[in-house]
C-alpha cells in the first residue's frame, strides 16, 4: 500500500490537469441533465422580481470583468431575461471600467431578443468613476452621477429614467459583482441610506462571506457562482450557459473530492510518503526536479 | 457570419490555449498572451476612462454645460500627478488629505453600522425572539452562529493565556474556522472549474464548422510550437543527442 502510495502521489501532476479536461469536456459534449434544485438565496430574488409590477424600476449592475464572465454573464442573461419578460423597467450599468464593453453587449443583446427599445425600455449608463462614491452619487441626484448614459444621449432625456431623480425611486437592484466595488459597496452606502430592496449575484469565491449578510436581511438574495446562474435559468425556465456547465460541474467536483480523499487516505497509510520538494526553482506547473521520499520527519514538514 | 466575428473567435481560441499551455510549463506562448493581456486591458482601461471619464463626466458638463465647479476636482486629480515632478510633489499631498479625509468620514459611520452594529443585531435577535415561540431549527441555527462567533472572538484575544475555559472555547472556534475554510475552499474549486468549464465551453463552440474549426486547428499548431520549442530549449541535435550547453559569458 505504501509503495502504490508513493508511486501515486509521485505521479506527474499533469496527469490530474488532463484528468479534470477531461471531466470538464466530456459531460459538455455530451450531457446528462443532472436536476437542478433551486436554494432559498435564489429564488427570494426571483421572487421579488416575479412580485413587481410592470413599469417598475429594476437597476441592474454589472459590477465585474471579462475575467468572471463564466460565472457571471449567465446570470445576467437570466436577470435580463426575467427582468424584459416582466415588462420592468430595466437601468443598467457598471462600477469596473473593464467590464463596460461586455455589460453593453449583454444588455442590448438581451434586449434585442425581446424587442426592447434603447432609451425607452432600457438604459444602459455605462460606467462612471468613484466605486462606491458612484452609488452615494446616484443615491441624492442620478443625472449628477451618470450626466449621459454609455451612448452619450443626456440621461434627464431619457425616457425609461423618467420619474427617476434618485436611487430612492428605484424598486429593486441587482448587484452582479466580482469583487469590490460590488454587492458590499452597494448594501453598505446605498441600500441602508436610501432604503432600496437589493440582491446580490457573485462569484462563488466571494459567496460564502456574504452569508451572513442574507441572515440579517442585508440583501434579500443571493445567487452564487455558475450553479446559482443554473438555478435562477431553472426557475425563469431556460435553457443557459449555467445548466449546461453543472453536468461538467459535478463531473469535477466528484474527481476533486475522489482525489482529496484518495491523498488523505495515503497520508493515513503511509504517512512517511513525501511527495515533492518545492525547494529548488520552478518554472510552472510541470514535473519539479525534487520528487523523492524521504523520512517520516520530513513528510511532516 | 461576419469576418469580425470569425476573427474574434480565432483570436480568442488561440489566446485560450495559450493560456493553457501554461500547465505543460511556462512558455512564449504564454507569456506572450500574458503580456497581451496586461497590455489590452490597460489599453482599454485608458479608451474608456477618456470618453466614460473626460469627455462624458468633465469636458461635456463644463463645456457644454457651464458646470465649472467640475474643475476643481479635475484640478486635484491633476495634482496627484505632481508625484512624478520632485520639486512640486508636496502638491499631491493636498488631493491626497483630500481623498482620505473623505473617504474616512463616508466609509467609517457607514461601515460600522452596516458591517458591525446590524451584524451583531443580526446574531442575537432570532434568539431574543426565541422566547416567544417554540424552539426549533431557526433558534438552533441562531445559537450555533452566536456560539461559532463567540467562539471564534475568543481565538482571537490574544491578550490572555488560552487555558481551563478559555483554552476550550478557543478550540471550538478553531472547529467554526475549519468548517468555514472548508466551505470557502469548496466555493473556490466552484469557481475555478466554472472558468475552465467557461473556456472550454467556447473551444468547443469555435470547433464548429461555423468557426472554421478554429479550436482544432490552434491546438494542432500550439501543440506543434510546443514541440519545436521543447526541442529548442533542450537542446537536442537531430541525431537526438544532447549538446552540451555553454554557460554565458
Amino acid at each position: 500500500m505504501r509503495e502504490l502510495a508513493g508511486k501515486l502521489l509521485r505521479l506527474d501532476r499533469r496527469a490530474i490537469f488532463v484528468l479534470i479536461a477531461l471531466a470538464t469536456l466530456i459531460p459538455l459534449l455530451y450531457p446528462v441533465g443532472l436536476p437542478i434544485r433551486v436554494s432559498p438565496e435564489v429564488r427570494r430574488v426571483f421572487d421579488h422580481i416575479e412580485s413587481l409590477p410592470a413599469g417598475s424600476v429594476f437597476l441592474l449592475s454589472l459590477d465585474f470583468d471579462p475575467a468572471s464572465k463564466p460565472e457571471l454573464y449567465p446570470m445576467a442573461v437570466a436577470l435580463l431575461n426575467h427582468a424584459f419578460r416582466r415588462d420592468l423597467r430595466v437601468v443598467t450599468m457598471t462600477l469596473w471600467v473593464s467590464g463596460t464593453g461586455m455589460a453593453e453587449k449583454v444588455v442590448s443583446g438581451v434586449a434585442s431578443e425581446y424587442g426592447k427599445r434603447r432609451g425607452l425600455d432600457y438604459a444602459f449608463l455605462g460606467y462612471s468613476p468613484g466605486g462606491a462614491n458612484v452609488i452615494i452619487n446616484m443615491g441624492q441626484d442620478l443625472n449628477a452621477a451618470f450626466p449621459a448614459d454609455h451612448y452619450g444621449e443626456r440621461t434627464a432625456d431619457l425616457p425609461v429614467l423618467r420619474g427617476i431623480r434618485s436611487l430612492r425611486q428605484v424598486n429593486y437592484v441587482v448587484s452582479l459583482a466580482a469583487g469590490t466595488p460590488g454587492v458590499e459597496s452597494w448594501y453598505v452606502y446605498g441600500k441602508e441610506k436610501y432604503g432600496f430592496e437589493l440582491g446580490g449575484g457573485v462569484t462563488a469565491v466571494i459567496a460564502p462571506g456574504l452569508y451572513p449578510f442574507l441572515d440579517t436581511g442585508q440583501i434579500n438574495g443571493l445567487i452564487g457562482g455558475l450553479r446559482g446562474a443554473a438555478e435562477y435559468e431553472t426557475l425563469i425556465g431556460m435553457k443557459g450557459k449555467g445548466m449546461a456547465g453543472m453536468d461538467a460541474q459535478s463531473a469535477t467536483h466528484f474527481i476533486i473530492i475522489g482525489l482529496i480523499l484518495l491523498c488523505n487516505l495515503f497520508y493515513v497509510v503511509a504517512p512517511g510518503t513525501v511527495v515533492r520538494s518545492f525547494d529548488g526553482p520552478q518554472d510552472g506547473p510541470g514535473p519539479s526536479t525534487g520528487l523523492r521520499t524521504g523520512s517520516p520527519q520530513e513528510g511532516q514538514r | 457570419m461576419a469576418t469580425s466575428v470569425l476573427i474574434g473567435a480565432w483570436v480568442a481560441a488561440g489566446l485560450t490555449l495559450f493560456m493553457f499551455s501554461f500547465l505543460y510549463k511556462d512558455n512564449p506562448f504564454f507569456r506572450f498572451g500574458e503580456h497581451l493581456y496586461v497590455g489590452v486591458s490597460m489599453g482599454y482601461t485608458i479608451v474608456r476612462i477618456h470618453y466614460d471619464v473626460m469627455m462624458k463626466s468633465l469636458y461635456g458638463p463644463v463645456a457644454q454645460e457651464g458646470k465649472w465647479w467640475l474643475l476643481v476636482p479635475a484640478l486635484l486629480g491633476l495634482l496627484v500627478l505632481t508625484r512624478f515632478i520632485p520639486k512640486v510633489s508636496w502638491l499631491s499631498r493636498i488631493s491626497f488629505a483630500v481623498i482620505v479625509g473623505f473617504g474616512s468620514g463616508v466609509a467609517i459611520p457607514r461601515i460600522i453600522s452596516s458591517n458591525i452594529l446590524q451584524q451583531v443585531q443580526g446574531t442575537l435577535k432570532p434568539l431574543l425572539n426565541a422566547g416567544s415561540s417554540r424552539f426549533g431549527m431557526a433558534e438552533l441555527n441562531a445559537l450555533l452562529i452566536l456560539t461559532g462567533v463567540l467562539t471564534v472572538l475568543v481565538y482571537f484575544f490574544f491578550s490572555i493565556e488560552h487555558k481551563g475555559a478559555i483554552k476550550i472555547a478557543a478550540r471550538i472556534g478553531v472547529y467554526f474556522l475549519m468548517v468555514y475554510f472548508g466551505a470557502a475552499f469548496g466555493y473556490t474549486v466552484m469557481a475555478r472549474m466554472s472558468l475552465v468549464i467557461g473556456r472550454f465551453d467556447d473551444l468547443i463552440l469555435f470547433a464548429s464548422r461555423d468557426y472554421a474549426y478554429a479550436s482544432v486547428v490552434l491546438l494542432i499548431l500550439v501543440t506543434l510550437g510546443l514541440l519545436l520549442w521543447e526541442r529548442g530549449s533542450t537542446g537536442l541535435t537531430t541525431g537526438g543527442q544532447r549538446r552540451t550547453q555553454t554557460p554565458p559569458a
